[in-house]
């Protein structure tokens, strides 16, 4: 059976008495059993009820129920009964809730349109106040004002207030909605097409699959990643072995000589072998095939016999099926190294001992499980011999060792070594039993293995028994292989300011040195253990309840920290650390309580009360684990469950206010990546759950510096910027209405033409600001990830708050003065050139319109760093086409058309005919340009940021930039010269290289892109 | 790395410069030498416009006499609207101490009219005055329609409250001679006022274009009859209706009333010498606390006499000096503490 496409295979096996009777379809029809058993959980691994079927009652547990979302394999057809059904089932009960994503920025805009509405209706207000005022005072006694209405002051002041929400309206950016979907969408689309984060060997491109959250990508605080098949590829390969004290796996010929260059080991011999394993020890061949030592074959026939792996031929190949891709790994080694396992049996074992085919007689296998840490097998041996052979985490085999074991320590030292390596270590041992032990100890398995209660401490207890005095053989070590890239990743985005936390349901000792492996742990690192931290929590814990009891929230919050500042600490918590120190075990006390019904009135105070204060304490403990654990420059959850992984990102996201990402590649990380405020697939080994789920998906871990630092980090300023001009764009826009309303009674007149109102949203000045947030880079890619403080600028929400926000107000409200008293000022005394219509509505309007088109075409100019000729097309282009639809809609030929519409007929000739009016357009884009101009070189030049001091040292670092790429690829031609030289076939690029020609031009061509990404990480993996 | 043949890849992105984020492009970054540069400059213009802005509006020559309280009885007479059918005139004799050369512009300017008011604003049909059907008058209310039903034409509020004093400048050489001072009534208007918005339905019998129709309430005589002496000038292609017609901007506007006709005596200007406004004074302002003048004005390139856009000039190149100086300062001392940034 697969659960959601993981590729191990799990055993379930039916009861034997109902596989027995019920064969049939009639039988199955009068089938009157009845099942009894837990509640509907989320434990996938754990299952407990009884059958009652005729008069006998029969355990039940987790092997023999099929889980939901199964595959079955190797069986044609099975019955069934169904004990739960949709939302109880277990895989149901694990699958968090799929919530609607939005973004920071999202809910910020939210706010600060709901603040744009409230302004918009203070000021149509104090407005409407200002003509009911004004009618009272003036509009009452002119008489040329005279509508036929009688109404009073008041009620004229009330109609002008929607007078003014509807002129004001343009304040509240409608075709902002739009437009951010817009730039987001084109922000997606660039992910996509990145060619950096394209994997050539697995043909992926990056996808972003959610459109809405680019701009977070910007922003993010803690980064929660899976480790297998995320860091790590999930690929398991034999490395290196320790039998009876000798390690092998080194580059070494037959007689035990090292070499650095030699070939992998030629497995010809065996028929059986795959040719996959690399392997460089000769000499161990040596060993195997000369039969010198017995503990050699022994240990390979070990790895053959003791294991749950399944096999089927396909085209007479053998394939195997693995509960574990590391059991996977140590049986093909077996095999390759002529101890191939050919079949199984329900208590038989077939293998193929260097050539010859011998089949054994399996009389228990006591299986892993995660509190044994091993397993073990016995078989009889076809001389009669009864034999227990046992592999498992070395702490507890070493407990279970005979005293006489001459090779322990040499072992130990081996063990030590691997792990160093960050290679996976497991110990083998076996024993002989006697005949008449076995069948005492038989009687009591058998015994256990129907018991209806406790089933598994009875089983683990008899397993106790037998599994001990052992002979040890030695230990192997396989090597989980890091991704490439991955220390270089993690080190990059540490250097930016975010926090990783690596949740993963492996063991605390491999979890740790892949920590290690991946550089997240580094030798100056203070590693604190679950159980180290309990005495600080519970003494602040302490503390807390002096101070206030459980209230102290309410007392003013008090920031201390649990360790010494400075230092860099680590944390690795196990899962069910996790579930004491937060708690959950209480919940389930409380539920207890409420099972007896309160009785009276105080009865059931007194109890929510007591509830709520659990409620509080629990909250307060977690807050403090939180804090506790992001102290820490990094933390290792092990042994975590899918729906803790995503508990520890829900805390974290609630108590840190901080934006999470989340990554991971297997269908147990499908609860994270949905919690997360974002969610990372990696497209991999372990099927499509995860990616499915997610936000963005790659191939490769390496991809997310790249995601985070360069996109998500343009994607914020990009977000950032455009907010902040579009808000400008509209107040300086509208509010030149609200500066005329004092010249015009308060009457709602608006201050442009109504066709100027209509279009300048969406033709003169949109396309400039949509290309600004589309294209715009301050600094380029290279350097954003060479410089990942960069990206500090978005996790504290630097470019785009509600100061901000305000300030972008407070611009355009300054800009609309400008824009409405300059010309103001012109025009109340002057006439035209010809003495004709001085001052008029319409050339006022064509003035301020004018004026304010170039002014914000100009501003966003300013604002885009990243100038290419689209951005200097739109801007022009806006303006241009700002001039060519006035002139068209100002002609005289539409005006006799239709006279109604286009009223402002030949405004535009005669105002712009006016020296004297393009002075008041000039001055007036000049004075609202000047001061933005000079603010910013001064805040650059006194409070310089990040970015701005990258900018101005721009060409150096390019210059510098260029000579250590020289430099690299000098270095890389040396190195790659060996492998690359000794396997090509192919003519390589020699003549190009030598001619000189087209080496480095301005753009490399598409390979040497491709190539250069992954020489790059080549490199540093093997270094 | 492994060569993968390149059809395999059915997914590879394109190569192409916007799809990889590279497109060309200049970065803008602001330089101190850029800033400073632009600075600079645009304080030279900003100040060298100033100063000849505000000289070439002291070259013109401005005076404007306000006749509300001068003529305080007919004001009073006006503020009762039932003595419409009584004239007033009034007599403003001004002395004018210098000559005024070239062409002279006489204009009326009204205080506290609020023609850009939005229901004035809006009350007038455009489709009416192009001439093509004098009875639409949808958007006039509430001078669409007279009480009897007939459309009015010109309607709308604002051709109702048409400005209708009539001014008459004289020139007394001395006491007992006085020269009317000839005024063009034509060329007031844009020419594409004259030429395209305003159009009468036929040239050849007004009245008869507008039977069926009736006169403003407020005007004394309809549309067609408002310059008996010069038929063109007349009908909706009147001057001084278009030139009111056009709604002024602010509360405060002039709107032109003639040209001088420099013939005879007048052939270089006005002359120095005592003058009067002989004004028929039919625009009530007093009830809304207007007040009405006449301006005589010459003119330059960059129109009447207004010092304000010389004086913004003027300050904003000063003030563009004194920040580039303060900034050139800034950037001065503060140079040596950037240069060890990549030093660190």
């Amino acid at each position: 059976m697969i659960l959601f496409q993981e590729t191990n295979l799990k055993f379930k096996m039916s009861l034997e008495i109902t596989d027995q009777y019920l064969q049939r379809e009639d039988t199955l029809a009068t089938f009157d059993g009845l099942v009894e058993c837990e509640e509907p959980n989320n434990r996938l691994d754990k299952f407990t009820g009884t059958l009652f079927w005729r008069n006998t009652s029969f355990p039940l547990d987790a092997d023999k129920i099929l889980l939901r979302g199964c595959v079955i394999r190797n069986t044609d057809f099975c019955h069934g009964l169904v004990i739960f059904a949709g939302a109880d089932t277990k895989i149901m009960k694990n699958s968090g809730k799929t919530r609607f994503k939005r973004t920071k920025i999202d809910y910020l805009m939210n706010y600060m349109v709901y603040t744009i509405f409230v302004v918009l209706s203070l000021l149509s207000a104090g407005l409407a106040i200002g003509h009911a005022y004004w009618e009272a005072q003036v509009g009452n006694y002119s008489w040329y004002l005279y509508d036929g209405e009688d109404f009073t002051p008041s009620y004229r002041g009330f109609l002008n207030f929607w007078g003014y929400i509807i002129v004001l309206n343009t304040m509240v950016p409608i075709s902002l909605y739009v437009s951010v979907e817009v730039i987001r969408l084109g922000q997606s689309h660039f992910i996509n097409w990145d060619l950096q984060m394209y994997y050539a060997e697995k043909d992926t491109p990056a996808k972003a699959r959610t459109t809405t959250l680019n701009e977070q990508l910007g922003q993010i605080h803690y980064i929660f990643s899976d480790k297998t098949g995320t860091l790590t590829q999930n690929i398991m390969t034999f490395k290196k072995c320790c039998i009876n004290g000798q390690i092998y796996g080194d580059h070494r010929d037959a007689s035990q000589h090292n070499h650095n260059k030699i070939e992998q080991v030629d497995f010809s011999w065996n028929t059986y072998a795959d040719g996959k394993l690399a392997f460089y020890d000769h000499y161990l061949i040596e060993q195997i095939q000369s039969g010198k030592e017995p503990e050699v074959r022994q240990f390979f026939f070990l790895l053959a016999v003791c294991h749950t792996v399944m096999v089927d031929r396909i085209d007479g190949q053998l394939n195997y099926q693995a509960a574990s891709p590391d059991e996977g790994a140590l049986v093909n080694a077996a095999r390759n190294f002529g101890f191939a396992f050919l079949a199984r049996t329900q208590n038989t074992i077939t293998i193929s001992e260097l050539g010859t085919e011998r089949t054994y007689n399996v009389l228990a296998i006591l299986d892993f499980n995660s509190d044994r840490k091993r397993m073990s097998i016995i078989v009889r041996t076809p001389e009669g011999n009864i034999r227990l052979y046992c592999k498992g985490a070395d702490t507890v085999i070493y407990e279970r060792l005979h005293r006489m074991n001459p090779t322990k320590q040499e072992t130990q030292d081996a063990l030590d070594i691997f792990a160093n390596e960050t290679l996976r270590t497991l110990c083998l041992c076996y024993k002989e039993i006697e005949e008449k032990e076995f069948a005492q100890w038989n009687k009591k398995f058998m015994a256990a293995s129907v018991a209806s209660t406790n089933r598994d401490e009875a089983l683990d207890k008899v397993y106790e028994e037998i599994e001990k005095d052992l002979i040890l053989l030695g230990a192997t070590a396989i090597e989980d292989k890091l991704q490439d890239g991955v220390p270089e990743t993690i080190s990059k985005l540490a250097k930016a300011d975010i926090k990783i936390w690596v949740l993963t349901g492996d063991k605390k000792e491999t979890a740790e040195n892949i920590g290690f492996a991946c550089e997240l742990l580094t030798e100056d690192t203070t590693i604190c253990y679950g159980e180290d931290i309990n005495s600080l929590l519970h003494a602040r814990m302490e503390n807390q309840r002096n101070r206030g009891g459980v209230y102290a929230k309410f007392a003013p919050p008090v920031q201390e920290r649990f360790f010494p500042p400075g230092g860099n600490r680590a944390l690795i918590i196990t899962g069910s650390w996790l579930n004491e120190i937060l708690l959950e075990k209480k919940t389930k006390r409380s539920k207890i309580l409420k099972l007896k019904f309160p009785r009276t009135e105080e009865e059931r105070r007194m109890r929510t009360q007591s509830k709520r204060r659990l409620e509080a304490k629990k909250e307060q403990q977690q807050k403090n684990f939180v804090d506790l654990a992001c102290e820490c420059s990094a933390v290792i959850c092990c042994r975590v469950t899918p729906k803790q992984k995503a508990m520890v990102v829900d805390l974290v996201k609630r108590y840190k206010k901080a934006i999470t990402l989340a990554i991971g590649d297997g269908a147990n990380d499908v609860n994270m990546i949905k919690t997360a405020h974002i969610g990372v697939g990696i497209s991999g080994q372990e099927g499509m759950q995860a990616v499915m789920s997610s936000d963005y998906s790659f191939a490769q871990f390496r991809y997310l510096q790249r995601l985070l630092l360069v996109h998500g980090r343009w994607s914020y300023i990009r977000m950032c910027k455009f907010l902040r001009y579009f808000f400008y764009k509209n107040f300086a826009f509208t509010l030149v209405h609200f500066w005329y309303s004092f010249f015009n009674g308060y009457s709602a007149q608006t201050a442009y033409e109504d066709w100027f109102i209509t279009l300048y949203n969406v033709l003169y000045s949109s396309l400039p600001v949509l290309l600004m947030g589309l294209l715009d880079q301050d600094v380029s890619d290279k350097l954003s990830l060479r410089f990942p403080g960069l990206y500090i600028v978005g996790q504290r929400d630097l470019l785009f708050n509600y100061k901000r926000f305000f300030v972008s107000l407070l611009h355009g409200v300054l800009t609309s003065m400008i824009l409405f008293f300059i010309p103001l000022g012109a025009y109340l005394q002057t006439v035209g050139q010809d003495g004709e219509a001085p001052s008029d509505y319409q050339s006022f309007a064509v003035t301020i319109a004018s004026a304010l088109v170039i002014t914000v075409n100009f501003q966003i100019g300013l604002d885009t760093s990243y100038w290419t000729f689209v951005n200097a097309f739109s801007i022009f282009g806006s303006i241009a086409l700002y001039f060519g639809i006035m002139f068209d809609f100002h002609s005289a030929g539409i005006h006799v058309l239709f006279p109604s519409i286009f009223q402002f007929t030949g405004t535009a000739s005669n105002a712009l005919r006016q020296p004297y009016i393009w002075l008041t357009i000039i001055l007036t884009v000049a004075v609202c340009l000047l001061p933005v101009v000079a603010i910013r070189f001064l805040s650059m030049t006194i409070w310089p940021s990040e970015s701005d001091k990258i900018q101005k040292h721009r060409k150096r670092l390019k210059a510098e930039e260029q000579w250590q790429r020289r430099q690299q690829v000098f270095r890389r031609g040396v190195s790659s010269r060996r492998s690359a030289y000794a396997f090509s076939h192919q003519r390589g690029y020699a003549d190009l290289i030598s001619s000189g020609r087209s080496i480095r031009k301005k753009r490399s061509p598409l390979d040497a892109i491709v190539a250069d990404g992954t020489a790059e990480y080549r490199r540093t993996g093997d270094s | 790395m492994e060569e993968t043949p390149q059809h395999c890849l059915s997914r590879l992105p394109d190569n192409s410069a916007l799809k990889q984020q590279e497109l060309p492009a200049h970065r803008l970054y602001f330089t101190a030498r850029r800033v400073l540069f632009v600075f600079f400059t645009t304080g030279i213009f900003c100040l060298c416009m100033g100063i000849i802005l505000i000289l070439s509006a002291r070259s013109t020559q401005e005076i404007e006499i306000n006749y509300t309280r001068i003529c305080a009885n007919c004001a009073k007479l006006r503020e009762n609207a039932s003595n419409f059918d009584k004239e007033c005139t009034c007599s403003i004799p001004f002395y004018l101490s210098g000559k005024m050369m070239g062409n002279v512009y006489m204009y009326y300017k009204l205080y506290g009219f609020y023609q850009n008011l939005y229901r004035y604003v809006r009350s007038r049909s455009n489709r009416q005055l192009v001439g093509k059907d004098v009875k639409a008058v949808e958007d006039c209310a509430p001078f669409k329609m007279s009480d009897n039903k007939t459309p009015i034409v010109p309607c709308g509020a604002i051709a109702n409250s048409m400005f209708n004093d009539t001014i008459i400048l004289s020139h007394n050489i001395n006491s007992s001679v006085q020269i009317k001072v000839p005024m063009l009534k034509s060329g007031l208007t844009w020419w594409t006022d004259k030429y395209v918005k305003f159009q009468n339905p036929s040239s050849k019998n007004l009245a008869d274009e507008f039977r069926g129709t009736t006169k403003p309430p407020n005007w004394p005589k309809p549309i067609y009859d408002l310059d008996k002496k010069d038929p063109r000038n007349n009908g909706f292609l009147n001057d001084d209706f278009i030139v009111w017609m056009r709604a002024a901007a602010f509360p405060t506007f002039k709107k032109l009333y003639g040209r001088l006709n420099r013939t005879h005596h007048f052939i270089e200007g006005l002359p120095a010498g005592n003058y009067s406004f002989n004004i028929t004074y039919n625009f009530p302002v007093t009830r809304f606390q207007g007040e009405k003048s006449v301006v005589l004005s010459t003119l330059t390139w960059c129109g009447g006499n207004s010092l304000f856009l010389g004086l913004a000039y003027t300050v904003t190149g000063a003030i563009t000096w004194l920040a580039s100086f303060a900034m050139m300062a800034i950037h001065i001392t503060l140079k040596n503490k950037q240069m060890s940034f990549f030093h660190q």
